[in-house]
């Protein structure tokens, strides 16, 4: 992908919850070496109680992404959310992350990614590697890509960790040609 | 990708409709959402949607209705519903009247993926009914299973499910009703498709030849059994093993393979080795196989064991609206095979067709084309062509009250000798009403 030569694209990492500087630095410098947007780390905020779902004990994601559409600046392009929270939608059971399609702001949750299948805790290196890929899956949804059925494209959809640790941390050939165009025009 | 799949969400709360089209749109989906049945309908009129996701409870009207209504004006449409409270009896309303599945809110993410593909792998089965071949199959294995009727599309719908699982199947239905080739799709459909399919007819065997037919034999079992040769069950290892007629299958084999059923061994005959072997066991009968357990020739633990899961193949007379396309795929068979230039079959032949209650069911319907192919003198096959079926059966082809009128008149007749008076007391009516019916009628004695 790119490397660095973003100008307009600046996506603004805004942590929501007791998450240590080591992750937000992982999905930051994913974000920047895979898709070459530059990434500003935000001060953290709260994690938003209106989003919460006391019939669930969950937060629905779409209500997050709202909430975070109030820290949009016309210096940064895209904001990308980072939570402890359990996220949810109101027809799914739970999701990694959530994304506007096409839009500029995406929120992924690490509630589901630190537990193994087995509920062991997963060694830290596959952690941070489930935590990159959910986060680059959902920056790209903000730049219009769908769902992917190319086995092991990063765009596959993931129903479970399994699928999501079967996942390469890279795009198809498709998958990569289309963010290619989609970001060379946002960058004008 | 499924760019081109559209789907439409119905659902009165816009919460609900945002996520789930929104979830849609990311596969690439094109999706349309409504929050009510007027609208709803107006966008299926407007575009041919794959894939209906519909809510049970709406304002304006009940689901289940709504359901009908979608299901009667779309057939080819596959609709799920959609609860947030679910209860067995709705959905099991609900897929009686068409909807392939039933989803409680909020759901798995990996269930709602399944529920997509699924659904819409039988929405392709419905429009291409003689498009899907087995890996080791012939191209035309379901031939027979043509129709868009509701209880074929239920079929269809249930084959796809019972495929999925492993477990035996009972297949129930009429002579003639596809009963094979319904045991075949599953087979295709299951994840044995590309192991062997083993077919045996039980009733055309003598219990002896049957048990070796079954299980095999070693060399020196019996005299002329030279070579040692594998039965239907060991063949069936890995695949599937269908039983025809099973009901005819001698109380002491019933053991046998129950035995086999549930320790998955057998020896062959005159053998000593255990076999081991692993195989889907899908039966068929046109008995009813509760009543031989009364009677005592069917054993009631060989039953439960075969009858997991019972699908009943509807009679051909109960899906008369399937006639016509079956009708005409057979017309198009037989007459490359016979390359006589019959171009169609005549709205009155169709509509006889539709008429007759096909006692012999698909299979008598494919007989009664090629004979009346090859039999037939003009271009396009008519009601007259299909003479034959009655003069069989007995059964009086379709005419008008007058037209009966004439017929029994003239019966009763000939009958009485023409003897006027005696034939007015047969039919209970006056002498003069009888010589009135004989003149509008233009009856003459036979002789005359």
């Amino acid at each position: 992908m790119q490397s660095g030569k973003s100008i307009r694209l600046k996506l603004a990492l805004i942590r929501m919850g007791p998450l240590t500087d080591l992750e937000t630095s992982v999905v930051a410098a994913n974000i920047q070496a895979v898709l070459g947007i530059n990434v500003y780390t935000h001060n953290s905020v709260n994690v938003p109680e209106e989003a919460f779902q006391e019939n669930r004990l969950q937060y629905d994601a779409g209500l997050v992404l709202k909430y975070l559409s109030r820290y949009l600046r016309p210096d940064y392009s895209h904001i990308l959310g980072i939570t402890h929270v359990d996220l949810c939608t109101p027809i799914l059971t739970h999701v990694y992350g959530q994304a506007e399609l096409g839009g500029r702001i995406a929120v992924i949750s690490n509630a589901r990614l630190l537990k193994d299948t087995d509920t062991t805790a997963a060694l830290p290196s596959r952690y941070y590697e489930r935590l990159a890929k959910v986060a680059l899956h959902e920056v790209a949804h903000t730049f219009s890509l769908y769902h992917c059925d190319t086995e092991r494209c990063l765009m596959r959809f993931s129903s479970g960790l399994k699928q999501l640790d079967h996942l390469d941390i890279w795009f198809c050939g498709r998958c990569e040609f289309i963010l290619h165009r989609t970001l060379a025009n946002s960058r004008g | 990708m499924t760019g081109r799949t559209k789907i439409l969400v119905v659902d009165d709360e816009l919460i609900q409709r945002e996520s789930l089209s929104g979830w849609f749109k990311k596969f690439g989906y094109e999706v349309d959402d409504a929050d009510n049945v007027n609208k709803s309908m107006e966008l299926l009129d407007q575009k041919d949607y794959d894939l209906v996701f519909l809510d049970l409870r709406m304002p304006d009207m009940n689901g289940i209705t709504l359901l009908e209504r979608i299901k009667t004006a779309y057939p080819l449409t596959q609709v799920v519903m959609l609860t947030a409270c679910g209860s067995v009896e709705t959905a099991v309303e609900a897929m009686k009247l068409g909807a392939c599945d039933y989803v409680t809110k909020p759901v798995e993410p990996g269930d709602l993926v399944r529920i997509v593909e699924e659904s819409l792998g039988q929405k392709q089965i419905v429009n291409e009914p003689m498009n899907s071949a087995p890996p080791n199959g012939s191209s035309d294995f379901r031939e027979n299973l043509i129709g868009v009727s509701p209880c074929m599309r239920q079929l269809f719908s249930l084959i796809n499910q019972i495929a999925k699982v492993d477990s035996p199947v009972l297949l129930q239905g009429e002579t003639g009703t596809g009963k094979e080739l319904v045991a075949k799709a599953i087979h295709a459909n299951s994840e044995r498709c590309y192991q062997p399919f083993i077919p045996i007819n039980c009733g055309a065997f003598p219990e002896t030849l049957l048990e070796s037919e079954l299980f095999g034999y070693e060399s020196g079992a019996f005299t002329g059994a030279l070579k040692a040769k594998k039965g239907r069950v060991e063949m069936a290892h890995g695949g599937t093993l269908f039983l025809d007629e099973v009901g005819e299958i001698p109380l002491k084999m019933q053991i046998d393979l129950l035995r086999v059923l549930e320790e998955r061994t057998f020896q062959r005959v005159g053998g000593t080795r255990d076999l081991n072997v692993d195989f889907r066991l899908i039966c068929a009968t046109h008995r009813d196989l509760a009543k031989e357990i009364e009677r005592g020739i069917f054993r009631q633990d060989f039953y439960y064991r075969l009858n997991v899961i019972e699908v009943e193949i509807p009679p051909l007379r109960g899906r008369v609206e399937d006639i016509p396309e079956l009708a005409r795929y057979f017309l198009d068979k037989i007459r490359a095979e016979t390359n006589k230039p019959i171009t169609g079959i005549h709205r009155d032949g169709l509509e006889f067709l539709q008429s007759y209650s096909w006692p012999g069911n698909v299979r008598e319907l494919e007989n009664a084309i090629e004979r009346a192919v090859v039999l037939a003198k003009s271009r396009y096959l008519s009601k007259d062509d299909f003479g034959f079926l009655v003069r069989h059966s007995g059964q009086i082809i379709p005419q008008t009250l007058d037209e009966s009128e004439k017929q029994h008149i003239g019966n009763i007749l000939n009958l009485c000798g023409w003897n006027i008076t005696k034939a007015a007391g047969v039919l209970d009516v006056s002498r003069i009403t009888l010589r009135s019916k004989i003149k509008k009628y233009n009856l003459r004695p036979a002789a005359a």
